[in-house]
């Protein structure tokens, strides 16, 4: 038993550099700036209040309410500003600036701690809010982001680090929440993988073919896609069995970089063919934060220092 | 330090013990309702064993349980919510969403629920998908309702608005070789006015 115990302990608290919290920052930092990029065009008429917008938050604050008065929503940011004089559209867009404030605080290192938290915060109120409207991504994005909030900020390749000259953070609490990260990942494509499996399009593919031609994926002209109709069920069997076994291969050295790179052109895939470009980026990032580190460490050192210079 | 390694191994714990228990909960509520190829006795047996996991994450408590807010509240904020079937474990049928703009001159046009972006786009499909996945009847009528609002302000000479609501079919590839596209199943059409009298509502 006490063997068992220290072989969790050291499997929990192994000694980690902050490179993988270095990537995680960075990766993030641009995700949330082309998250916010991305829907600046929309985000008043997407999370406008009641008689105004799309659909408005309204009801899905409301559901929300039901659920938990507790969970952050964009109905708090908009509550504080009119009492300050604000209108409604001005806070919005408040929240939106504060988003790629925050985004851009983490790309170079600034302010790491309170800007992980600003952009976790800002952003789970737009998914919160947007209820209805809100998908993967935004899951996604809500977990790297809480989990970049709790780990031990602000990592060496930050600008924080550089101005205040902090005592170096402890490598087993680096290692315990880069951990984290890597079981989630792992319980995510196992899971997604086995699902996958329970479905019978996903061995003859034609799962692939219709996420391909349905609207608004069909990205690619289904004349096109027909000509490669002999691939998509080879493809939609390794999809599935890339993602069930990810939690076997990740974790060993030798095949990591292949299951890595394999992860990551999926995503890459995914994102070129489906049009679906935050998901694949989002996806990416934390693959890479999670497991990159330890591959081509040097190269890996030299990318980060290269960005946060 | 060991004191705090042992609450960060509590909290480690009890987080991915709520991670599996929601993706267990999902993948038997797909069996359980024939959405898998498993047969029957798996089926029978996600039916015994689906309230045992929507019991284990406080479903079955009162909205107002602290306990089940507290829950609730943590697996939003840590984004742990729900699981992660995406297109799984096959792929959805679309929707789609058409306004008929009727003019007091007798002029009818066609619009869609729109948006500026290709991100914001993606959006729109997943509340289109949302609408589509509903059996409560007044929430689709209510979503549907807020969507034709934001086309009459865009619009305001509109005398009426009817929103007809349908569901995708996808032709196979070999289907698609044979010529057929996609065609859409009428699912719900709803004719709103300015007065404020309800949706009238068509289904098949």
């Amino acid at each position: 038993m006490a063997r068992w115990k220290e072989r969790l302990r050291v499997f929990l608290f192994p000694t980690e550099t902050d490179l993988w919290l270095g990537l995680l920052r960075i990766g993030l930092g641009l995700h949330v700036l082309l998250y916010a990029l991305s829907l600046r065009a929309d985000w008043n008429y997407l999370f406008a209040g009641p008689g105004e917008g799309l659909i408005g938050r309204a009801l899905p604050e409301a559901l929300l309410s039901t659920e938990s008065p507790l969970v952050p929503r964009l109905g708090w940011i908009v509550m504080l500003a009119t009492r300050t004089g604000l209108s409604e559209s001005t806070a919005l867009s408040f929240a939106w600036w504060v988003l790629l404030f925050a985004g851009g605080c983490l790309v170079i290192g600034i302010f790491s701690r309170a800007s992980a938290i600003l952009a976790w915060f800002v952003h789970l109120c737009a998914a919160e809010s947007g209820g209805f409207i809100s998908y993967g991504v935004d899951n996604f994005m809500t977990i790297g982001l809480f989990y970049l909030m709790l780990s031990p900020l602000p990592d060496r390749y930050s600008l924080d680090q550089r101005w205040r000259r902090l005592p170096s953070k402890n490598p087993h609490l680096l290692g315990f929440f880069r951990r984290v990260l890597q079981v989630h990942l792992c319980l995510i494509y196992f899971f997604g993988g086995v699902a996958k499996c329970l479905g019978s399009g996903w061995w003859d593919g034609s799962n692939l073919w219709r996420a391909l031609i349905r609207p608004p994926f069909n990205v690619i002209a289904p004349e096109i896609l027909i000509r490669l109709k002999y691939l998509f069920p080879v493809a939609g069997i390794v999809i599935c069995l890339l993602e069930i076994s990810y939690p076997v291969f990740i974790w060993n050295r030798r095949t990591r970089g292949i299951w890595l790179m394999c992860i990551s052109a999926m995503h890459i895939a995914i994102g070129l063919t489906m049009g679906m470009y935050l998901f694949a980026s989002i996806m990416i990032v934390l693959n890479f934060a999670a497991f990159g580190p330890g591959l081509g460490l040097a190269r890996g050192e030299k990318l980060v220092r290269a960005i946060a210079s | 330090m060991l004191r705090r390694q042992r609450v960060y191994l509590a909290w480690f714990v009890l987080h991915f013990l709520l991670i599996i228990t929601i993706s267990c909960r999902d993948m038997v509520w797909l069996v359980a309702h024939k959405l898998t190829i498993l047969p029957a006795p798996f089926r029978a047996a996600a039916q015994k064993v689906e309230p045992i996991a929507t019991g284990a994450l406080g479903d079955n408590l009162s909205t107002s349980n602290p306990f089940r807010r507290a829950l609730l509240t943590y697996l939003h904020i840590a984004g742990i919510d729900r699981g992660y079937g995406y297109f799984a474990p096959n792929v959805p049928a679309g929707y789609k969403l058409v306004f008929e703009l009727h003019y007091p001159d007798g002029r009818v046009e066609y619009e869609l629920p729109g948006v500026n972006s290709g991100a914001a786009g993606l959006r729109v499909a997943t509340l289109l998908d949302e609408i589509g996945r509903t059996r409560y009847d007044p929430l689709r009528e209510y979503i549907i309702k807020t969507l034709a609002a934001s086309i009459w302000r865009e619009h305001p000479g509109l005398k009426t608005v009817r929103a007809v609501f349908g569901s995708l079919n996808l032709p196979s590839p070999a289907e698609f070789e044979r010529g057929k596209r996609e065609s859409y199943d009428f699912l719900y059409a709803y004719d709103f006015s300015l007065s404020e009298e309800p949706a009238k509502a068509k289904n098949p």
